[in-house]
């Protein structure tokens, strides 16, 4: 009796290989096999195109570090990520307090509203914005025009200065819905019995949001700026292609567009691949640091 | 256990390879090579012969033509094509796995004869080629607007499609408003001044995106300067070329383009369509870019639009025009199965017939001097006045490129540009910066 109900060992294993295999392979075949042909491909000169390959060691490593572009790159990545991560929290915060705990009647529209651009595809709300930037018939230039600030009008995404802002807007813009959905199952998750408790004590809504919302979505938080770090540094290159190809004069590469161009447009495939261990190496980096940065005791009331 | 998962990753990964290597687009046009007595008795080729081509803007009715009738003529041969937009990323694993297709057309996103030629992907046509003919038994080489390029003194592809870069313009729209068509740098100065106080529009715009200036505007104006010997020295990256004397003048002149705000202030923001909108809506009056705009563009041509087409006016006066081509040829692959059969088509279709036929079924002219279009009603009017234009040696001088500049030294020079043209650098700030690429090229491509 008692035989038949605990699993012998060869069940167990098979068991465990049932679930965990599919896994297994797919990781194999999509993560860890790119990922190491990646490090292989990185010490080689290599077009991409060819049958030819020459071994050159960290030939392109080093150049890596003598690439102008490089640097800038890294800088307009992390650009990237503090205003998505800043927009985005702040933004998405506040729109799940706002929709939670001040009982708006059309609260379910608002989250429609919000969530709608998650459900868009990135690359279409690249163009979406190319057309709104556009310097000639952009809605933004257009209406400026309309209320006489023509002295603000500039090419936005063909400027120097502005192109990379620019491109911050419409990140943020796509990135608020899911972010603030997280935030709002967080929010509801508190029993109303301490907001209640706060009332009647006097707390202010401001300052139950500090003492008691924060405090207690704090995971939903954290998760949430990891994932925008991570999905930035290794997604911003779908809007940056689309939108600007990393132009003008380089003025809005990230690595991932970066890479892109030096693997399919200058032939570069083993350069690419060492700017590709480059970002491997800098998101593990920054989740690492972020983990020890996020940590706080976990609250409980 | 632990070996049991082993294998099962690494046929998972063997599966995996062998499934993203398989698939193309290919179509069979015929199937005789199954019968080698009859392929024997009908023709001396015979085999299967693949050809991958490009279809841009032009289409493939020529090469449909071509094709057909080339496997009229060989009934022994097996012709397998790969075709469409997308070829030249579709068959990539093919060259890669060094078991390419027999005849290759270099032409559009994702192929570069200097790359394959660097890749070592190429049959040596050196020899061979000089031994083709035309119709009349003109040798072909002699015969053609631009040479082959020419890689250590040796050519491994003849250019089939002639494009060239030029400055296009709306001549109904031009006359209606009074503007003088240019033919100089001076007179374009002028006409550009007309546009800009009468019209209140910025004269000139391009794609600021992709190196259309700099293989529009800057390198015609640097062949009329400093002739083949300038520009071959430019794309080979020679110490000290790109911050020569010539050079230094050419972009002085795009310089002063800019401080008289004659270069749209966005450009930088538009890719070539946008650009090539903006100029069709008549934002603006001149447009550098290829012999491909109209037939691009042919949805969205406004009524009344007249295209006319110069050379890049950016010679000084009494001058030649200079024009730079830009050519996608037919190669043939080193380790082609089938060489005979390939050869035996680039013989087939480098002829006078073929060349008449390409204005009519793609709009584009192959790269064959003296062909005679005005006979034929179904050609556009401006391809007659191009044909007429290049083939007037008086007006206008066509300028080879050794061969194409390569992308790392093409794009990091068109970022200075970039800056040049919305005022962040100076004439002098290019030189210097295009120098430094040029060293970083050199470096690097050792």
């Amino acid at each position: 009796m008692i035989a038949s109900m605990v699993q012998s060992k060869a069940q167990r294993a098979k068991f465990l290989a049932f679930c965990l295999l599919p896994t297994m392979i797919l990781f194999a075949v999509f993560s860890v096999y790119p990922l190491i042909s990646g490090l292989y491909y990185s010490l080689f000169k290599w077009s991409g195109s060819g049958a030819k390959k020459t071994f050159i060691g960290l030939g392109n490593y080093a150049r890596l570090l003598e690439d102008p572009v490089i640097p800038k790159a890294i800088g307009h990545d992390y650009f990237l990520v503090f205003f998505k991560v800043l927009g985005i929290m702040v933004l998405a915060t506040f729109f799940a307090v706002v929709l939670t705990q001040f009982r708006i009647k059309e609260s379910g529209f608002y989250r429609v509203v919000f969530f709608f651009p998650n459900i868009m595809s990135v690359v279409v709300i690249g163009i979406l914005w190319t057309f709104i930037y556009n310097p000639d018939m952009g809605l933004v230039n257009s209406g400026l025009r309309a209320i006489g600030l023509d002295g603000w009008t500039r090419p936005w995404l063909g400027s120097l200065t502005w192109a990379l802002p620019s491109i911050v807007l419409p990140a943020v813009w796509a990135g608020i819905g899911l972010f603030m959905l997280m935030i709002m199952g967080g929010i509801s998750g508190i029993p109303a019995s301490i907001f209640e408790a706060a009332d009647v004590d006097g707390a202010t809504k401001w300052e139950q949001f500090w003492k008691i919302t924060l405090p207690l979505v704090w995971a939903q938080l954290k998760a949430s700026i990891i994932y925008i770090v991570i999905t930035t540094l290794n997604g911003s290159f779908v809007i940056v292609q689309i939108m600007t190809e990393g132009g003008p004069n380089n003025a809005t590469h990230v690595m991932g567009s970066y890479l892109y161009q030096q693997a399919f447009v200058n032939y570069n495939f083993g350069y690419a691949a060492a700017i590709g261990v480059l970002i491997l190496a800098l998101s593990l980096a920054t989740v690492l640091c972020l983990q020890l940065f996020l940590k706080r005791e976990k609250i409980q009331y | 256990m632990k070996r049991q998962l082993k294998g099962l990753v690494a046929a998972a990964i063997i599966a995996g390879l062998m499934a993203g290597c398989g698939s193309t687009g290919q179509q069979e046009t015929g199937k005789a090579a199954d019968k080698p007595a009859e392929a024997a008795a009908k023709g001396k080729l015979s085999g299967k012969f693949e050809i991958q081509y490009f279809v841009g803007g032009y289409g493939d009715k020529w090469w449909k033509q071509a094709i057909s009738d080339f496997k009229a003529a060989n009934t022994g041969l097996d012709i397998v094509e790969y075709a469409g937009p997308n070829v030249n990323t579709e068959m990539k694993t093919r060259w890669i796995s060094n078991t390419p297709p027999d005849l290759v057309y270099i032409a559009g996103a994702g192929s570069s004869e200097a790359q394959m030629v660097a890749d070592d992907q190429l049959m040596d046509l050196t020899e061979w080629a000089r031994t083709l003919k035309l119709e009349d038994g003109t040798p072909l080489l002699s015969s053609f607007f631009v040479k082959p390029g020419e890689y250590n003194g040796k050519m491994y592809a003849l250019p089939l499609v002639l494009d060239a870069w030029g400055t296009w313009y709306d001549r109904s729209w031009m006359k209606q408003n009074g503007y003088k068509v240019p033919s100089d740098f001076n007179t374009w100065l002028d006409t550009m001044k007309d546009v800009k106080e009468k019209g209140g529009i910025a004269p000139l715009v391009t794609d600021g995106k992709h190196p259309y200036p700099l293989r529009g505007l800057l390198m015609p104006g640097f062949a009329a300067e400093g002739g083949e010997k300038l520009i071959a020295d430019l794309v080979d990256a020679k110490e000290g070329a790109w911050k020569s004397e010539p050079v230094l003048k050419v972009v002085k002149k795009v310089e002063q383009m800019q401080k008289a705000g004659y270069i749209d202030p966005g450009f930088a923001a538009l890719n070539h369509t946008q650009s090539q909108m903006n100029f069709l809506l008549h934002k603006n009056a001149f447009i550098p870019v290829g012999f491909w705009l109209p037939f691009e563009m042919q949805k969205d041509v406004p009524q009344g639009f007249d295209f006319g087409f110069i050379p890049t006016p950016m010679q000084d006066p009494g001058k030649p025009f200079a024009m730079l081509p830009q050519i996608s040829p037919l190669a043939i692959a080193k380790k082609a199965k089938n060489p005979e059969a390939a050869k035996a088509f680039i013989d087939f279709v480098f002829k006078r017939k073929y060349a008449e036929l390409s204005p009519e079924l793609q709009g584009a002219m192959l790269n064959i001097k003296g062909v005679n279009l005005d006979n034929n009603p179904k050609i556009p009017p401006y391809l007659k006045e191009v044909n007429a234009l290049v083939n007037d040696k008086s007006k206008v001088t066509f300028y080879s490129l050794p061969h194409p500049m390569s992308a790392d030294l093409e794009k990091p020079v068109f970022d200075q540009l970039v800056s040049l043209m919305l005022g962040q650098i100076t004439a002098e700030e290019f030189v210097q910066r295009a120098e430094k690429a040029a060293a970083d090229f050199r470096k690097n491509s050792k």
